[in-house]
């Protein structure tokens, strides 16, 4: 029942997370770093909106010349590191050029001119990315300042955080007074700190969100947006290899993955972008092998997914007259990731494809989990081929036909094999308002506060 | 050199236009806020049909140029937001530009090839998918896009029997209180966190002059509240938390801003009560000027209402502890079962001998709606009917007059910051 007079935030109170990564610093540089929990403290020049269009952050327009090469960013006034230094032209500049070394990042005044070797009529959305946050370092690098909503009070490396309110913070001092973070905690760790009343927010793995919603826990989820791929180690080689490649996209029972292993927490897919960023997915569910070059599975009605089956897989495979036996690596320390891998190797033996599993890095083909970095699409599929190795998107014009031509390009590479989107999740106690969590699956506290507390 | 306006134009959306440019939708009185909504849907709709045969268009070029002139079977299967009495016309359209292209539209079995058409959507545009099977080739792929709306019009609920609502403006930027200046021509002061903006009212609407800019030296709290005083020495003040800005006598008007922690007045300036509101925060610390009676301070507090008696006044407080407070200049009683939400504004109906204070529900996470109680015996008994709104409320104060009070919620659909009047009328 909720209380009178709440419907107005508070101010004042602790939120406390619990959360799986085990980050050794919150330094957005670095790999590894939740791009939730880093905002909280580090800002970029640009945001993204719902709609994944750019929005001043710290820069408050931009401007680009014609050939979109030179961009020049005017930073907001006023704006102060934690450590109580002014925010100017010369800290954003060697901040970005530590994030981007062949980027030329001229400091003048009050902006910051960036030029590069070639057209980026993307650059905004790219300095939206959380690698692109603006950090001041001091005392040889090691001291890191930002302008956000939060600052770090006290961190132990890889087991808790200590975030303090920005008092002076540009955009409105935050409602909670502080945030404590505790890392590395498991999935049953985290849902026991929830029901225990230690933990306001948790995470919650894609596979339990099912069971979380059916326990009448408050659960907020993303878009389907992690993705969930078979990445080869190397190009094929030959139109065996081809053939064989297509007929293991076609033996792999997504649905069932998706059903059993995931609970219904994914989506399964055919395309590295998920359809709620580019709107044509759909197309590679459908003509997933169609992608990759083959005839046997050619034309299924639109929507209808080619994948799981079997005939078409022994037909695809026939056509291979040397079937190759391949090593799938994967993650053992990832549950999930090691159950779906086990699937994948029982319906590739179905096919009359051998794999063998392997947790070394040397493995013909891997199984990976990849999370969406932006919710631009051109940025997200550019940031993802970077990731899975593949060479960098051509998108043109920049029109959905071309995203979709750049996407197709990729996938006839016949290197990486899309099996699902995962949604992310968290679960939270009932006192926590105003949480809300982005189509890319970061979720944002600036604005959340607490109810039941004294200010 | 460059604007910011068309840095983004080859395949962003402007970033200008959304982030600096005001959108004010401008409605009037209640009645006409319903003829104005159908309009405005109407509108949309034409304006979207419109933009539906721009696309089919684009659509079917595409196609005929892969068929070449012929005939086809069209499949269009619909996975977007769009209705399926949009996407039925839709394919009427498609069916109709294909003709135009030299391309009939027939049954499968007498078609040369299959179009499958999937109207689809992404974060921002609507995708249409055509899937061209001619033979046993594989599907060759066409796809146009064309940007999604920000948001569909939702016209509000009817206005109910007797607590009414009034449209007075909409806007994606917050609006923290609104204030109606009769005369000829009507004008509205409408403040925002950064500019008070003054509108006038012709042809049924409201129209934006210039904002007039609120410089700050320093940052404004999370959940920015603010009120305009109209007063008779100068047009209007107005209090924002650590601020007040007075309006100029000069024209055209300007405004006069600095640092000040003054009282702000509670209800309306008639009841000569101010109280401190905390500058970095979203509430009044509870310190009164000159204070109620006896009682010279109350709980902090979000908002208070006035309800006169005959020999004293009844002051509701909805505090931060989540708790109504009432003095009456000597006692202090906490009411802890009833369940409003943080913002009150007292407000007299003219056909009644009592006061009565607009309240809101309480909730997180569903829309708000807003009620008229009468405290007959310390006890709040409704006198009107539940005003469902389309959002939560972020501002509720009493108008000038005390027989209106000004309300925005933002709209959970469009995201725009709506104000409008609330007025109690009789018998009906």
């Amino acid at each position: 029942m909720p209380s009178l007079a709440e419907s107005r935030p508070h101010y004042g109170g602790t939120l406390r997370l619990a959360v799986k990564e085990a980050p050794e610093t919150l330094d957005p540089v670095a790999a590894g770093v939740p791009a939730s929990l880093s905002r909280l403290v580090f800002e970029t020049l640009v945001a993204l909106d719902d709609r994944g269009r750019p929005q001043p952050l710290l820069a408050t327009s931009w401007q680009s010349d014609p050939g979109s090469q030179r961009w020049r960013f005017f930073l907001r006034a006023g704006v102060s590191f934690h450590d109580g230094a002014p925010l100017d032209s010369a800290t954003v500049a060697a901040s970005l050029r530590n994030s981007n070394p062949e980027w030329k990042v001229i400091d003048a005044g009050d902006m910051v001119m960036i030029e590069t070797e070639s057209a980026t009529p993307d650059l905004p959305v790219d300095l939206a990315l959380t690698r692109n946050s603006i950090v001041r370092r001091s005392d040889s690098a090691v001291k890191l300042s930002g302008t956000g909503p939060f600052a770090i009070a006290q961190g132990d490396a890889g087991k808790h955080a200590t975030l303090t309110a920005n008092e002076q913070y540009w955009a409105g001092r935050p409602f909670l007074d502080s945030v404590q973070i505790d890392f590395a905690k498991n999935d049953h760790e985290q849902m026991l700190s929830l029901d225990l009343g230690k933990a306001d927010v948790i995470e919650v793995a894609p596979e339990n969100i099912h069971r979380a919603r059916a326990e009448n826990r408050i659960v907020i989820t993303s878009e389907p947006e992690e993705l969930i791929a078979l990445v080869f180690a190397h190009d094929p080689r030959s139109e065996d290899e081809i053939h064989a490649r297509a007929a293991l996209a076609m033996s792999i029972d997504t649905a069932a993955v998706n059903n059993v292993v995931l609970q219904g927490g994914g989506e399964p897919t055919g395309a590295l972008l998920p359809n709620w960023i580019s709107g044509y997915a759909f197309v590679f569910n459908a003509a997933g092998s169609n992608a990759a070059g083959s005839p046997a599975a050619a034309n299924p009605a639109a929507g209808t997914p080619a994948f799981g089956n079997m005939n078409h897989a022994r037909q695809e495979r026939m056509q291979s007259k040397h079937l190759p036996v391949w090593t799938l690596g994967y993650d053992p320390s990832d549950t999930i990731v090691r159950i779906i891998a086990e699937r994948v190797l029982l319906n590739a033996r179905d096919s009359g494809i051998t794999l063998n599993l392997s947790s070394t890095a040397n493995s013909d083909l891997h199984l990976v989990r990849i999370r969406l970095t932006s919710s631009d699409q051109h940025v997200a599929l550019a940031e993802l081929a970077k990731t899975l190795q593949l060479p960098p998107p051509r998108i043109g014009d920049g029109s959905t036909a071309d995203l979709y031509s750049a996407e197709k390009v990729l996938l006839q590479s016949h290197r990486a094999i899309p099996l699902l989107h995962m949604r992310r999740a968290v679960a939270l106690r009932p006192t926590v308002h105003e949480l809300r969590m982005l189509p890319d699956g970061s979720w944002s506290l600036s604005n959340v506060w607490l109810s039941g507390e004294k200010q | 050199m460059t604007h910011e306006s068309e840095l983004i134009t080859g395949r962003c959306p402007p970033v200008a236009a959304v982030y600096n440019a005001r959108n004010p939708e401008m409605l009037c009185s209640s009645s006409r806020v319903r003829w104005a909504w159908c309009l405005l849907i109407l509108f949309s709709q034409v304006a979207i049909a419109s933009d539906w045969r721009r696309t089919e268009a684009q659509l079917a070029e595409k196609i005929a140029a892969i068929t070449g002139p012929g005939v086809v079977a069209l499949v269009v299967t619909n996975r977007s937001s769009i209705s399926p009495s949009e996407a039925e016309g839709i394919r009427r359209g498609l069916s109709a530009s294909l003709s135009d292209s030299g391309v009939r539209v027939f049954e499968p079995d007498q078609a040369a090839a299959t179009v499958r058409v999937t109207l689809s959507e992404s974060l921002q545009n609507y995708v249409w998918v055509a899937e061209i099977q001619q033979g046993t080739n594989d599907a060759i792929v066409a796809i146009v896009a064309t940007p999604r709306p920000d948001s569909a019009i939702n016209p509000q609920s009817s206005p109910p029997l007797t607590l009414h609502a009034t449209q007075l403006v909409a806007q994606p930027e917050p609006i923290l209180d609104v204030a109606i200046l009769e005369g000829t021509p009507r004008r509205m002061l409408a403040l925002g966190e950064n500019a008070v903006t003054v509108y006038e009212f012709k042809d049924g609407h409201w129209f934006p002059g210039q904002p007039i800019a609120i410089n700050h030296d320093r940052p404004l709290p999370r959940d920015v509240r603010g009120r305009i005083i109209l007063r008779k020495d100068h047009l209007f003040d107005a209090y924002l938390p650590g601020m007040i800005c007075r309006s100029t006598n000069a024209s055209p008007l300007g405004l006069n801003c600095s640092r000040s922690d003054d009282p702000w007045p509670l209800q309306t300036e008639d009841f000569g009560v101010s109280a401190f509101f905390a500058s970095a925060r979203n509430f009044f610390t509870g310190a009164l000027v000159p204070g109620i009676g006896q009682q010279k301070s109350a709980p902090a507090f979000y908002s208070a209402a006035a309800l006169p008696r005959a020999k004293y006044a009844l002051w509701i407080f909805a505090g931060i502890d989540g708790q109504l407070h009432l003095l009456d200049g000597i006692n202090h009683q906490v009411e802890a079962k009833i369940h409003w939400g943080s913002d009150l504004a007292g407000v007299h109906a003219p056909c009644r001998q009592d006061w009565q204070v607009l309240a809101i529900s309480a909730g997180s996470g569903t829309d708000d709606s807003v009620q008229a109680f009468e405290f007959a015996d310390r006890e709040p008994a409704a006198v009107s009917q539940s005003l469902q709104l389309n959002g939560n409320i972020t501002a509720l104060w009493t108008a000038r007059g005390d027989d209106s009070a000004t309300a925005v919620f933002r709209n959970s659909e469009t995201g725009n910051y709506e104000a409008m009047q609330l007025t109690l009328a009789c018998g009906q």
